[in-house]
């Protein structure tokens, strides 16, 4: 007799009862009671549920010493799933022939055998049939396009980087991917251990590039630059219609460079590797080019390594149950979930179709910036080709460049305010751009206490209430010659953006105000009425007697 | 509709709740996912610290994951007493009786160390099922299909749909307002908690406490140390610091104009205190949390379609008289919703999980705890002010001191304090906070001579010392007015009157011809208290995954 008669039970209280139940008699037993009663359905199923899970778990069991005249055909085909011993197999598949002798059975534990055994000349390959022909009801979107199935084995070399410009400037992510490539393809060529990235070269051992990109208007000046961080080659294509950013040239004109431009040192078939950045533009690039080229993306990464890689997928070894070693192939590590978990993206190339270039754009900031070196030698190659005008179809009407914001630091002199100014805001403010103009190199700073105020300021200093104008933890830090804080009270995360200036001059009401505590000067008053004398004082050019004649420290 | 990342069960949040939920549903093997905000599970939260296993619970930490007392929690307290305190004269009553009944266990906790104690073990237990534990990510509402919730939204992450969504995500939850179970109106029905944790040497806690290592005391202090604000205080021993805080009502807080860090103060720096402080005071953090009153605000159908709240936003936080229940029944509340899903997907309809865990929670008398019909029944009456000033009148006759005087003799005072009928009762009014014990203490204490000498730290060193990853604004104004918002300048634990650095600070402007009153909000010190969604006309979320204040003690 069970423990509990299911029969006596509401099944919302059986769910979790059942649950606890190891024992498989014990729930055999409740089984029948319940078939024998009422026998409900949903409690006929919780208890087999909990029947199969149990029996799952004690199927764990050793596969050497197993009783498999005990076992289904589908218990041993888990069980040997799990087992990599050739000699324990063997030793199963003689039991079980000297047993129940089961075709089954034992087509299981041999096909287990021969996977392990891998490479014996009569492995089955997977029968190729195009998926046109395999699933003729579907459409095949990219049936026509030639590149998708139709290279297999190509030939590829080099590491394409796309060097993305701004203002006439590599920016910086270009500069660091250069400063990657030398470092990947330095080790690739070099003679050694496949596990780390050392190929000595190609297959033929001859030593592969890293090829710089550069698209754009008079983008050739910055050929030289690219090999100092880097390249071994650069490849550009100017033009004034390049001048900004558009899908439809850049990616014509990038793929045409390295799939059909034809020159002596490009005699194969695409690039081995694209790298890009992962930049709004170089993010679209990437995807658009390596979609064009038939390949894939892994974008956003955040390392970037050439390794080889065992691979057992049957799609990519073309044969069930195998496993094969993948050389040269780029390891694209990213981070999933924004950032929770990671995943290395491969791309690897099919029995029947290759997948080339393997391709990642790049988080800026990801590498470090490399040193420049002016003295290394590179190719320099203009692209050339006809840019139709069709390409050029979309015009830019206008466009905008967001302000660089007000920098700070490198000011000899910061006059700050803060809530001090409460009283009359504006005023405040014209005080202390007025004080400011003082001097030559000189900026107002403000507390961020006064940028969450809810003051209202007249629209000719409106300009200078700005967020970036804050001093402090969450705003600039400065450390200039001379820093006048007027009406602040020192909080501790304004201090730590000032308390590096070489001489510090608080003007506050309150002489307990924390800024007096690392203040050089500190003059008690208030500011509507100090700083119009500090201001003529300066006027008049004796400022520091000023200050010492008003200052109490 | 666009297919979404699905699981069997999201978990929203990793308090004890949320933790208790999904170590429930991992264990029967459902696929669960647990989205919590902070950047470590704890690091978002604040308790007083004394966490029940009761006898009657069907679910405790202990029992969930071994070893919990023993790895994440502090001392185990045996002594509780109360100090009914007017002004040096103290009477101490033992509350032994009801902080034993129905107690297997109680410990002190510390948040941070429990709650990412606890996310560890989520995380392993719910790996095993294809799920896992993120942090770092704020959910911002529920996903809907023609109009029936199917998962949630996020800051972070694409959307996520579920079978079902277990929102243990605490007091001022999302997800109960968005789904309309929960609004924030009323400041009765919340206490505000605020909390300062403060160091001591382990052998200095035994000795000044007369107590062993793996010995904890808990003392409750109420009277007239407050101004007249109807809460009280606390003191709880941990392994190398000491819990001390109040909870007040959030009504009376507002009312009263009271300044929380100053009351915290009050306490801190009360004669009494002088016994455990000897002028010595280093603060290791202040904090600050609302916390629900079940009595008022525990849903009696907390689930709507596939979303089950459990814990604090569900309003399950049981306040009996002095003794704060929020985590323990947070802790039953997530088993009992994990072991409703469970049986409805059994049963092959998991859309009866809501159902059957309303069932749950009044079959394992959980709500019957939470909101006492005693408590339902006298309400009305006690308070109401009329009765409120019979009594005070009663209490400032003679005759009312020598029946005190006589009661106090016969220990009836104590035995009604022990008493969880009267505790259940008792009506939340200043006479019951403020004016009673203050009488006793009056009537019946003893004076206290010591000299309390301490001084802790000014607001804005409490709010320097904190850590923060500061990000835009989770708080809006809706309405500056000092009518609409100017309670928040005195009620927000991080802002005062006259304190340029806090989050609410009121302010003059001038408009055309006059002068007007209103206030302004940096939301950077802010402690996520939940305060001025309540008290302020604001739009109030959570600020994004990991940002916003960390804490490290909680
Ligand atoms: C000062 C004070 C003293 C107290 N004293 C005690 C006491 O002594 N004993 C006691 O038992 N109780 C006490 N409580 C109450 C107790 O802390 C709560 O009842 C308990 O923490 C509730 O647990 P919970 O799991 O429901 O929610 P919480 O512990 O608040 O957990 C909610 C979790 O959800 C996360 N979260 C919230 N929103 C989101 C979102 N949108 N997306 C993702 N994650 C989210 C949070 O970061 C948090 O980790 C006290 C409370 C305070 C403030
Ligand atoms: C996470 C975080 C990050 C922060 N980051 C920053 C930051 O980057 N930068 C920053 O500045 N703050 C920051 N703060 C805010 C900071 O804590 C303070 O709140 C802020 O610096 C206060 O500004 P204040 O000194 O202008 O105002 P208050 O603190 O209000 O001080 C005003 C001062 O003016 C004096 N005063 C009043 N009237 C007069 C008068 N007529 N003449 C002279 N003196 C007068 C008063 O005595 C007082 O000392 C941050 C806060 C947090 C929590
Ligand atoms: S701003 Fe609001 S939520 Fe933040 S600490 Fe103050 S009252 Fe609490």
């Amino acid at each position: 007799m069970p423990e509990i008669d299911p029969t006596e039970h509401e099944i919302a209280d059986l769910g979790p009862e059942v649950n606890q139940i190891d024992d498989e008699q014990e729930l055999e037993e409740m089984l029948a009671l319940e078939k024998g009663g009422e026998a409900r359905d949903a409690v006929i199923t919780l208890i087999e549920n909990r029947l199969d899970d149990v029996a799952g778990e004690a199927e764990d069991v050793d596969p050497a010493g197993a009783d498999l005249t005990e076992m289904t055909i589908a218990d041993i085909a888990n069980m040997v799933r799990e087992v990599d011993d050739v000699d324990v197999l063997e030793d199963i598949l003689d039991r079980e022939q000297d047993g129940k002798d089961r075709k089954g059975a034992k087509s299981q534990i041999e096909s287990r055998i021969q996977s392990l055994e891998g490479d014996d000349g009569e492995e089955t390959e997977v029968e190729y049939v195009p998926p046109e022909e395999k699933y003729p009801d579907l459409d095949h979107p990219t049936a026509d396009k030639q590149y998708v199935e139709g290279t297999v084995d190509g030939d590829y070399r080099d590491m394409w980087v796309y060097c993305e410009t701004q203002q006439g400037q590599l920016v910086d992510v270009s500069r660091e991917m250069l400063g990657q490539a030398r470092h990947l393809m330095d080790t690739y060529n070099t003679e050694g251990d496949p596990s780390e990235g050392q190929y000595g070269g190609d297959e033929d051992g001859n030593p592969e590039e890293v090829v710089a990109v550069l698209i754009g208007d008079g983008v050739s000046e910055l050929a030289e630059e690219c090999i100092a961080y880097g390249a071994d080659r650069v490849v550009y294509h100017e033009d004034e219609r390049l001048e900004r950013f558009k899908h439809k040239p850049y990616t014509e004109i990038f793929c045409h460079m390295c799939r059909d431009f034809e020159a002596d040192w490009r005699e194969y078939h695409e690039p081995r590797y694209n790298i890009f950045p992962a930049t709004n533009n170089g993010r679209d690039l990437s995807a658009l080019v390596q979609g064009e080229l038939d390949s894939g993306l892994a974008s956003d990464c955040s390392d970037l390594y050439i390794e080889s890689a065992m691979i057992s997928n049957p799609a990519k070894t073309g044969t069930p149950g195998d496993s094969k070693e993948f050389d040269r192939i780029l390891h694209m590590p990213r981070p999933d979930f924004s950032g929770f978990e990671y995943s290395t993206i491969l791309c690897i190339d099919k029995p029947h179709r290759d997948f080339h270039p393997q391709g990642a754009s790049v988080i800026p900031g990801t590498f470090d910036m490399p040193d420049p070196d002016h003295e290394r030698e590179g190719e320099i190659v203009e692209h050339d080709l006809e840019l139709p005008d069709e390409w050029f179809d979309i015009e830019i009407v206008e466009s905008d460049r967001l302000d660089d914001g007000v920098d700070l630091t490198g000011n000899d002199v910061i006059v700050s305010m803060g809530r001090g100014i409460a009283d009359d805001p504006t005023r405040g403010i014209e005080l202390g751009v007025e004080l400011a103009d003082q001097f030559e190199e000189a900026d107002l700073g403000l507390s961020r206490g006064v940028l969450t105020a809810s003051y209202q300021f007249d629209s000719h200093v409106e300009q200078y209430v700005q967020m970036e104008r804050q001093i402090g933890e969450s705003g600039q830090e400065v450390e200039p010659d001379v820093y006048i804080a007027a009406g602040i009270s020192g909080a501790v995360q304004h201090k730590v953006g000032m308390d590096e200036s070489d001489t510090i001059i608080a003007i506050n009401t309150d002489t307990d105000a924390d800024i007096r505590d690392f203040s050089d000067y500190f003059i008690q008053g208030d500011l509507f009425e100090v700083l119009p004398q500090l201001t003529e004082a300066l006027e008049e050019g004796d400022f520091a007697e000023a200050v010492a004649e008003v200052s109490d420290d | 509709m666009t297919k979404h990342e699905h699981y069997e069960a999201l978990v929203v949040g990793c308090g004890p709740g949320g933790a208790a939920a999904a170590a429930t549903l991992a264990n029967q093997g459902v696929e669960t996912l647990v989205l919590e905000r902070g950047t470590d599970a704890g690091s978002k939260n604040v308790s007083g610290g004394l966490l029940y296993g009761e006898k009657s619970a069907p679910y405790t930490l202990d029992t969930l994951f071994p070893n919990f007392r023993e790895e994440a929690a502090e001392r185990p307290v045996g002594e509780y007493y109360i100090h009914n305190v007017a002004g040096r004269q103290v009477k101490t009553f033992d509350l032994h009786d009801i902080h034993h009944r129905d107690t297997e266990w109680c410990d002190a906790v510390l948040r941070r160390k429990m709650d990412s104690w606890l996310a560890d073990r989520v995380h392993e237990m719910t790996r095993e099922t294809g799920g896992g534990l993120l942090t770092n990510v704020r959910v911002n509402g529920l996903l809907r299909d023609g109009g029936e919730i199917v998962g949630v939204t996020l800051d972070e992450l694409d959307p996520i749909t579920a079978d079902v969504i277990i929102a243990a995500d605490g007091v001022n939850s999302e997800l109960a307002r968005d789904a309309g179970l929960m609004d924030w109106e009323d400041p009765e029905d919340w206490f505000q908690g605020v909390k300062a944790v403060v160091e001591m040497d382990p052998e200095v806690i035994n000795e000044r406490f007369g107590i062993d290592d793996d010995e904890g005391v808990a003392h409750l202090f109420s009277g007239d140390l407050f101004d007249g604000v109807r809460g009280g205080g606390f003191l709880y021993t941990n392994d190398q610091t000491l819990s001390v805080g109040t909870v007040f009502h959030l009504d009376s807080i507002s009312e009263e104009q009271a300044e929380p860090h100053e009351l915290l103060d009050n306490l801190l720096t009360h004669p009494l205190l002088d016994q455990w402080f000897q002028g010595e005071y280093e603060e290791r953090e202040y904090a600050a949390k609302l916390v629900p009153d079940s009595k008022k605000v525990a849903h009696p159908s907390p689930h709507r379609g596939r979303l089950l709240l459990v814990g604090d936003a569900a309003g399950q936080m049981q306040a009996q008289g002095p003794i704060i229940k929020g985590m323990n029944h947070a802790v039953t509340a997530g088993g009992l919703a994990a072991e409703a899903f469970q049986e409805a997907k059994t049963r092959g309809d998991t859309n009866a999980a809501g159902e059957l865990y309303e069932r749950k929670l009044e079959e394992e008398g959980v709500l019957a705890k939470l909101r006492p019909k005693r408590y339902r029944a006298t309400r009305a009456v006690s308070e109401s002010s009329i009765v409120n000033k019979v009594g005070n009148a009663v209490l400032d006759s003679p005759v009312g001191s020598v029946g005190l005087k006589a009661a106090g003799k016969f220990g009836l005072l104590e035995k009604s304090f022990n008493s969880p009928f009267v505790l259940g009762m008792i009506p939340d009014t200043k006479m019951s906070y403020a004016v009673i014990p203050e009488r006793i203490g009056e009537v019946m204490g003893t004076r206290v001579t010591d000299d309390n000498t301490v001084e802790p730290p000014e607001l804005d060193d409490r709010i320097g010392d904190l850590t923060y990853d500061v990000d835009d604004p989770h708080i809006e104004l809706q309405d500056n007015s000092f009518e609409a918002s100017g309670t928040a300048v005195t009620a927000c634990p991080v802002s005062a009157e006259d304190f340029g650095g806090g989050c609410y600070r009121e302010e003059t402007i001038k408009t055309n011809g006059g002068q007007e009153k209103v206030v302004s909000l940096d939301t950077q010190p802010c402690v996520e208290c939940g305060t001025c969604a309540v008290v302020a006309d604001t739009h109030w979320e959570h600020p994004s995954g990991g940002k916003g204040v960390e804490y490290k003690q909680g």
